[in-house]
């Protein structure tokens, strides 16, 4: 019977080499120089577009949601009481198994008649499902500070604020930076909430969040089922850079919360 | 942990200030939970009215079963590989090798679902409609035409195979909620069947499980509500037509994919349609994760009074 455990083991695991192998297999031909300089209507054609359009998206997401959500934290664990605390831990909990495409429809329904098509309306759509991975995840590491640290800070006469900025948030600071790192990684990823509110260009965007842009998950879902090798392949890149960055992002979290004594 | 006590009178002190600016933060997250509530909820009334609630089912029929069809599907894969695995992890394997194991099962979980729809449509499909779709077809098709092959089925295109693969992406899920659930059950269990001469197995299968089940229900729950809202994977992989099908291995459609394609581009009508749609998706997946936090709860309740 723990040979068929073991081979369930083995089972789980079989995806993730199946899948990182022909992602790198099918990757590799087409990584070249003009990959990340050139746009899809350049000569030969590119996806810098949608590299650097992921990066402003999701870089403009974690700014805007990354100050609201630790100070969020910050209130329901140093200050709230406990009864408030608990409740408002469940609702962010269910929250977070909502699915994205509700979120992205959300957007659509209210953000998008705003802002318009454009990378605004993704980067609020990105935004709402980053904050309760930032919450809640701040949150965790905050209560691993222990009480003393505070009542060693007060004792000593620091006023509240101090104490919570400069000895609570200082000794999870490696912490709080992991749920940050945690919630970009999880919003380069999304693709349903960007194919309702920014649908993608072939244009390169620099900074212009009014109007439309482009992003990995967009790229290669709509490269996809391509039967030109080439877009095709570029498909499989763009495949190869969001799986390159989401793993790393996901392995530095995890050796920060190895090494670190909070979190 | 908290700081109830007001050190100064000023209403400007800093300390007053950081306490304003911390709550106000609480209260926007707040407030744009419950405006998503809010939009939701009314989103969904003039479809809802216009029609009869039987009839709204009727006519989306398709979408609905799809979406239910396809999250059965993932749990029937994803359940027993990652409740197995999670045995494994916490009762058998040796701790250096449980660790990386683990790591392994969660890195799973950090590829984002596009990437697992690309593979998909050019792999892993075309391998699944070869080997289990074609031995389920072949054993069972001929008494059940549900279960029956599609001979005009285009390569990568199936009901089947979009549950499937969405069984493999909630693999870890199930494995990560399965083994903290296992975890739980107090030793002191364990310890007193294996005195009264059980085996490892008998053990796990006698004492753990029964202890766990609970809260493995409630994992599978949070786990069929991911699969239930899983989008852009199955988008790519189940074909997009909008009837019931006649067959498991014939395209389809889900709630989510429906919105995610014609969303964009739909008149008045269907988009309330649409809404109404993806509303009781957003109800459904929060009662499944209420369920879950609600039975984990119980679990806990449970292995607190052995302890």
């Amino acid at each position: 019977m723990r040979l068929s455990a073991l081979i369930a083991t083995i089972a789980a695991i079989i995806p993730l080499i199946a899948l990182i192998y022909f992602v790198i297999v099918r990757a590799i031909p087409w990584l070249d120089a003009e990959l990340f300089v050139n746009n899809p209507l350049d000569k030969p054609s590119g996806i810098s577009n949608a590299i650097f359009g992921s990066l402003q998206l999701t870089t403009a997401a974690i700014l805007a949601v990354s100050p609201i959500g630790v100070l969020a934290a910050i209130y329901l664990n140093e200050y709230a009481s406990p009864r408030v605390a608990s409740w408002s831990e469940l609702v962010i909990d269910v929250m977070l198994g909502v699915p994205s495409i509700v979120v992205g429809m959300f957007a659509f329904m209210v953000v998008v008649p705003q802002l318009g098509v454009s990378a605004g309306s993704g980067v609020v759509a990105i935004g709402i499902l980053m904050l309760p991975i930032v919450v809640r995840t701040t949150q965790e590491v905050l209560r691993l500070v222990p009480s003393s640290v505070r009542e060693a800070s007060l004792a000593l006469g620091v006023p509240v604020w101090k104490t919570v900025i400069f000895v609570v948030c200082r000794t999870a600071f490696s912490g709080i930076l992991t749920a940050v790192i945690l919630a970009y990684s999880r919003g380069l990823g999304e693709t349903a909430p960007l194919l309702l509110t920014v649908r993608g260009t072939f244009a390169q965007n620099w900074l212009d969040f009014g109007t439309t842009m482009n992003a990995l998950p967009l790229t290669i879902y709509s490269y996809s089922g391509a039967a030109d090798s080439r877009t095709l392949g570029q498909a499989w890149a763009a495949a190869l850079l969001l799986m390159v960055l989401a793993l790393a992002l996901n392995i530095v979290v995890r050796a920060r919360t190895v090494n670190s004594r909070v979190a | 942990m908290a700081f109830n006590i007001t050190r100064s009178r000023s209403l400007l002190s800093p300390d007053r200030t950081f306490r304003a600016i911390t709550l106000m933060a609480a209260v926007t997250t707040a407030t744009i939970l419950a405006i998503i509530f809010v939009v939701l909820a009314l989103g969904s009334i003039p479809a809802l009215t216009a029609s009869s609630f039987v009839d709204f089912i009727g006519t989306n029929a398709g979408p609905i079963f799809g979406t239910v069809a396809t999250a059965l599907i993932a749990i029937a894969v994803a359940g027993p590989i990652g409740i197995l695995a999670a045995v494994y992890l916490v009762e058998f394997a040796p701790k250096r090798l449980a660790v990386v194991l683990t790591f392994i099962v969660e890195l799973i979980a950090a590829i984002p679902s596009v990437v697992f729809g690309l593979w998909a449509v050019n792999d892993l499909s075309i391998r699944l409609r070869d080997s289990v779709e074609w031995w389920i077809a072949s054993t069972f098709g001929k008494f059940i035409p549900f279960l029956s092959e599609d001979s005009n089925n285009p390569a990568a295109d199936s009901v089947f195979r979009a549950g499937f693969l969405v069984g493999i992406m909630i693999i870890p899920l199930v494995v990560a909620l399965s083994r903290e659930i296992i975890r739980a059950v107090p030793i002191s269990l364990r310890e007193g069947y294996i005195g009264m001469g059980a085996t490892r197995w008998e053990t796990i299968r006698h004492v753990v499980l029964p202890t766990a089940r609970i809260g493995i229900t409630g994992a599978l729950m949070l786990a069929l509500g991911r699969a239930l809202g899983e989008t852009i994977a199955v988008t790519m992989v189940i074909g997009g037509s909008n009837d019931v099908p006649g067959s498991l291995f014939q395209p389809g459609s889900t709630i989510a994919t429906r919105i995610a394609t014609t969303l964009p581009e739909a008149n008045p009508d269907v988009k309330s349609v649409l809404i109404a749609l993806g509303v009781i998706l957003f109800f459904v997946s929060l009662g499944l994760s209420l369920a879950m936090r609600l039975a984990a709860r119980q679990t806990a309740k449970i292995t607190a009074s052995v302890k």
